[in-house]
């Protein structure tokens, strides 16, 4: 143990004394590492957060059917327990699923006839945009619309829904709530996203039946599970697209979906991840073989001092620790210096783009577990390098090295 | 340990030159060895190759306090046998190597290497055995103190008193707290000879240890560092090209026969002595 300790004081006394030589040790490594987690931090920032967009873009996820089919309630509960499957929600008849808007409260009254869209909670094209109708009386409409009708989210505008029997027009109307606009990107056609409850009283009004929830007027709707003859369906990403496509056409279903989009947004997705394995495994062989080059350089240096350590009576299991000991110092006091340089850029970049940024999103942006990992891999690293240079250190023979001048 | 007379006093008094000193705490322990310290019997070491060297020592028999020089050519293999003795370089054979320590303990040194016992050897190496070099072989980051008790430090020994006595001694105290790098060639040479011990080994080798000094420097040096080996009772086995003065400083001669192979142009060397 004593003769332990005096090899550690050795290696440490050494370090200070040549405090400048350590000091270009710790910034080669530093300079090693620095850039790389600055491109990590940028492939964590923006490219993670471009191409997550991409492939969580719900457009990219949507499954429509062709024509119009049969859906029970069943088909339903068996999609919904797909996990393959983000959201899926029945879709009424197209042709009852429209509405007149009207928006009373403008100096220059406005009505446009809209079409009816199911939503809930979960739809994944209004999330991202904006909140989601709770109450059957709320809304959210596509841009077309709202900039037609001048009317902005928080507004009321007035549904109207008209229908013919035996020859005698009846018309419903039901205020409702916007509760926001769609940007322009997110739909572009002129429609309303509304509770199915709404959608479906307004298909049975057309038919000639009442609503309680609305307080329609007409005759009972039958008995019997409800058939939809569409949905609207998003997959929980662009990589179970393909899949659920062909489950649904086994079924006998004629679908549609983006799948050209979506192979350039995989293709884009696969070279990102290829190009950064590639320069990770370049860059981490580089880290590695200048560690392995600091350690080797510092044997070599050293080994005068090592082999009169071993003549004083050091144990070679002992010696092994004063290069070792140099080295694990050297890739800490490198990382730290590292961190501190990336932590600076970082600060740089983010700062830089800050205009082009909503809260919460980072350009260049490494979490503690990154950290955490480089520092691992840095210590694993000259754990290695250490390891080959203490094989060196073994080979050395005092008698070889204690008379060179 | 009984002080001294100056001690450039006691490396000029003819009584204390030419016999072996044993000191009080050295009683004979070894009947049959005559208190020796090394016995060595048909050893050889060899460098195969063109150039290659051999190196036979027939017996060579150390005894406790002796000071013995090794005499011979440069290149002859003085500093081949130093490092055998030294416990640093494999012996090839040996008939028989043994180091007797004063603690009444016989490591079979052969045996050692042939097991592979390196940690063994390398802690008889800190416990029995100072080593001084022809120059230096001092840590240049440690202070003279720390350079001294480096031994010490390794064995658990405290840098206490002991360690400012022998600078006292070699006349370098004032220069306990400087690094190395400060000091004259000379005053470094001090150092190592303190060094080797400041732990009390039983044995000091030295390498031609003032061949790089002027002749004074090396005349005071030689008489401080046998005073002082004669003083703690410590075998001194030292290789010197300084041959005029080893009677007068009571050394046995160790000489190397020498001869070259005219067929392989190897040389061989043989001890005798």
């Amino acid at each position: 143990m004593n003769s332990f300790q005096t090899v550690i004081r050795l290696a440490l006394r050494d370090y200070f004394y040549e405090r400048l030589l350590s000091a270009c040790a710790i910034m080669g490594l530093a300079a090693v590492l620095a850039p790389l987690l600055v491109l990590f931090g940028v492939k964590s920032g923006i490219i993670n957060t471009m191409s997550d967009r991409l492939i969580q873009d719900p457009r990219n996820r949507e499954i429509s059917p062709v024509g119009s089919g049969r859906y029970g309630t069943d088909w339903f509960s068996a999609m919904r327990d797909r996990p393959d499957v983000a959201f899926v929600i029945p879709q009424t008849r197209s042709i009852a699923a429209s509405m007149i808007l009207y928006n009373k409260n403008s100096t220059n009254p406005r009505t446009l006839v809209v079409s009816l869209i199911p939503t809930a909670e979960g739809d994944p094209l209004l999330e991202i945009y904006g909140r989601i109708s709770t109450k059957n009386t709320q809304v959210v409409l596509s841009e077309p619309v709202a900039r037609k009708l001048n009317v902005k989210a928080g507004q009321r505008v007035l549904g109207q829904v008209g229908r013919s029997v035996a020859g005698v027009k009846e018309q419903v109307a039901v205020d409702l709530q916007i509760t926001a606009v769609l940007p322009l990107g997110a739909f572009s056609r002129e429609a309303a996203f509304v509770r199915l409850e709404l959608l479906e009283a307004t298909e049975d009004y057309r038919d000639g039946r009442g609503s309680k929830t609305f307080g329609w007027t007409g005759s009972a709707r039958p008995t019997g599970p409800r058939v939809y003859p569409s949905f609207r369906l998003y997959a929980r990403s662009i990589y179970d697209v393909a899949d659920l496509r062909n489950m649904l056409m086994d079924q006998g279903l004629e679908v549609y979906t983006k799948a050209e989009d979506i192979e350039t947004v995989k293709s884009l997705d696969r070279s990102f991840n290829l190009i950064f394995s590639l320069i990770a495994v370049v860059a981490v062989l580089g880290y590695f073989a200048s560690m392995v080059s600091n350690v080797l350089a510092n044997v070599n240096r050293k080994s005068r001092y090592l082999g009169i350590s071993s003549l004083i009576g050091f144990s070679t299991g002992n010696i092994i620790w004063y290069p070792m000991l140099q080295s694990i110092a050297t890739s800490i006091l490198g990382f730290l210096t590292a961190v501190i340089l990336y932590r600076l850029v970082e600060t740089l970049i983010n700062g830089l783009f800050s205009d082009y940024l909503s809260t919460g999103e980072y350009v260049c942006r490494l979490s503690v577990g990154h950290m955490l990992i480089a520092l691992v891999l840095t210590l694993t690293l000259a754990v290695l390098a250490s390891a080959y240079g203490a094989f060196r250190v073994s080979r050395i023979e005092p008698s070889e090295v204690i008379r060179e001048v | 340990m009984k002080k001294v007379r100056s001690l450039k006093d006691a490396a000029r008094d003819p009584l204390a030159q030419g016999k072996v000193v044993r000191p009080s705490r050295d009683k004979p322990r070894f009947a049959v060895t005559g208190d020796d310290v090394f016995r060595l019997q048909e050893v050889t070491k060899s460098w195969p190759g063109e150039n290659g060297f051999t190196l036979t020592v027939p017996e060579l028999i150390i005894q406790r306090g002796e000071k013995v020089a090794l005499v011979g050519f440069s290149g002859c293999g003085k500093s081949t046998l130093l490092d055998l003795l030294a416990m640093v370089l494999r012996p090839d054979e040996a008939g028989e190597f043994v180091l007797f320590t004063h603690k009444g303990e016989e490591l079979n040194v052969m045996d050692a290497w042939q097991r592979r016992k390196l940690d063994s050897l390398a802690h008889a190496r800190m416990l029995h055995i100072g080593y001084v070099l022809q120059t230096g072989g001092l840590f240049p980051f440690l202070s003279v103190r720390e350079n001294i008790g480096i031994s010490r430090r390794g064995l658990g020994l405290p840098l206490d008193e002991t360690v400012e006595d022998i600078a006292h001694r070699l006349h370098i105290e004032r220069h306990l707290n400087k690094l190395p790098g400060q000091l004259s060639v000379g005053e470094r040479q001090r150092v190592a000879i303190a060094r080797a011990m400041a732990h009390h080994p039983s044995v000091v080798i030295a390498d031609e240890p003032t061949a790089s000094l002027d002749p004074i420097n090396a005349e005071e040096i030689m008489g401080l560092f046998t005073a002082l080996t004669d003083e703690y009772g410590v075998t001194l086995i030292m290789a010197t090209h300084d041959w005029g003065k080893l009677g007068e400083r009571g050394f046995r001669r160790v000489e190397f026969a020498f001869k070259r192979d005219p067929d392989q142009g190897a040389v061989q060397a043989k001890v005798s002595g």
